[in-house]
């Protein structure tokens, strides 16, 4: 009986999450991307956690590199480039809200423990200042590498977010 | 009558031995001399990221000559001018022993050998800068170096007219606090 009624409940329920996924799905097509030929990438800021230096360098330092890398901008600025001045720029602000330090050498003894993770926030602005896109990304490293990989892993995941949202 | 004939002989022998066994050994001591007659060098650091032309995790040689910092990988140069630098901080870190493929292949060795190997650790210094290229643009670079030699780096390149936020002072204070409280 039992077997039965939970049959009876999927199949009813199939139709309703076959809906739910084409409208999620529609309502994705439908987004419009945004359109812009350049970006400027600010300094990564941390104002609400302390985050050592070389975690801020190689977090902004990996954005430019993989931006670049995704190729949907003719022009990939650095904060303070004063070349930085074309009408559809769009610029990324960056600002760690989360930050756990882990260690390498527990990551590898034990495989569960001593991860290193980076939460931060990013918006997308154009010149003025208007919102564009607003995202919070993760960046962690579980069991191979330094923790300064944690960097690599939040830029590959940012230019994911700039491949997705951008024309 | 023959002693002495024989004595100034083995004298010779010993001489020519002597000096023999000198330049056998002459590259080694003239290389230290090179690296105690320039102490701003540092061989054996690491270019984590952030130099133009340089892959990540490239080793080489750090040194601060004539108003930059030079980082040398066999005939590939990076130069910053000390002068553009406008952050200098140091600080501590360990990486495996082992390291590199075979380091990374050592962890798929057989009952946990690669877990053990990863528990033997070396100390290492990490400098990093951030600093301006000529557009005005800001740039950041991560380097390792040997355990005693960052703050010295930073020294050097305060000396050349770098800037930095924490005085090397303070630094060094709160390196050996840091060191004490471990002991």
């Amino acid at each position: 009986m039992n077997r039965s009624a939970c049959s009876i409940a999927l199949l009813s329920l199939a139709p309703i999450l076959l809906f739910l996924r084409g409208s999620a799905s529609a309502e994705e097509k439908t987004q419009p991307k945004i359109q812009a030929s350049a970006i400027q990438i600010l300094m990564v800021q941390s104002e609400e956690v302390e985050l050592p230096i070389e975690f801020r360098l190689a977090l902004y330092e990996n954005l430019v590199e993989q931006i670049q890398k995704v190729n949907k901008f003719q022009h990939v600025y650095r904060d303070g480039d004063p070349a930085a001045a074309d009408s559809d720029l769009v610029i990324l602000h960056s600002n760690v809200y989360g930050f756990k330090k882990g260690s390498e050498e527990k990551r590898q003894v034990t495989t569960v423990s001593g991860a290193t993770s980076i939460n931060v926030h990013c918006l997308f602005t154009d010149k003025a200042g208007k919102s564009e896109l607003a995202q919070d990304v993760t960046g962690k490293v579980r069991f191979m590498g330094g923790n300064l990989r944690a960097t690599y892993d939040f830029a590959k995941k940012v230019a994911q977010v700039v491949e997705k949202n951008f024309q | 009558m023959e002693i002495p004939a024989k004595m100034p002989r083995a004298l010779l022998i010993l001489c020519a031995a002597s000096i023999w066994i000198g330049a056998g050994l002459p590259s080694p001591c003239l290389a230290q001399h090179a690296s105690a007659s320039n102490p701003m060098s540092f061989p054996e650091s690491k270019q984590v990221l952030g130099l133009k032309g340089l892959k990540h995790n490239t080793s080489g040689t750090l040194s601060v000559e004539n108003g930059s910092l030079v980082f040398t990988k066999g005939k590939t140069k990076a130069v910053v001018p000390a002068s553009s630098i406008t952050e200098v901080l140091t600080g501590k870190d360990t990486e495996r022993t082992i390291g590199g493929t075979v380091g990374t292949l050592t962890l798929f060795a057989p009952y946990g050998a690669g877990r053990f190997l990863s528990l033997f650790r070396t100390k290492i210094d990490t400098l990093a800068i951030e600093y301006l290229d000529p557009a005005g643009a800001v740039h950041g670079a991560v380097f390792t170096l040997r355990e005693g030699n960052a703050l010295g780096a930073k020294e050097a390149l305060l000396g050349q007219g770098a800037k930095t936020s924490v005085p090397v002072e303070v630094e060094a204070e709160a390196a050996a606090k840091q060191k004490g409280k471990k002991q």
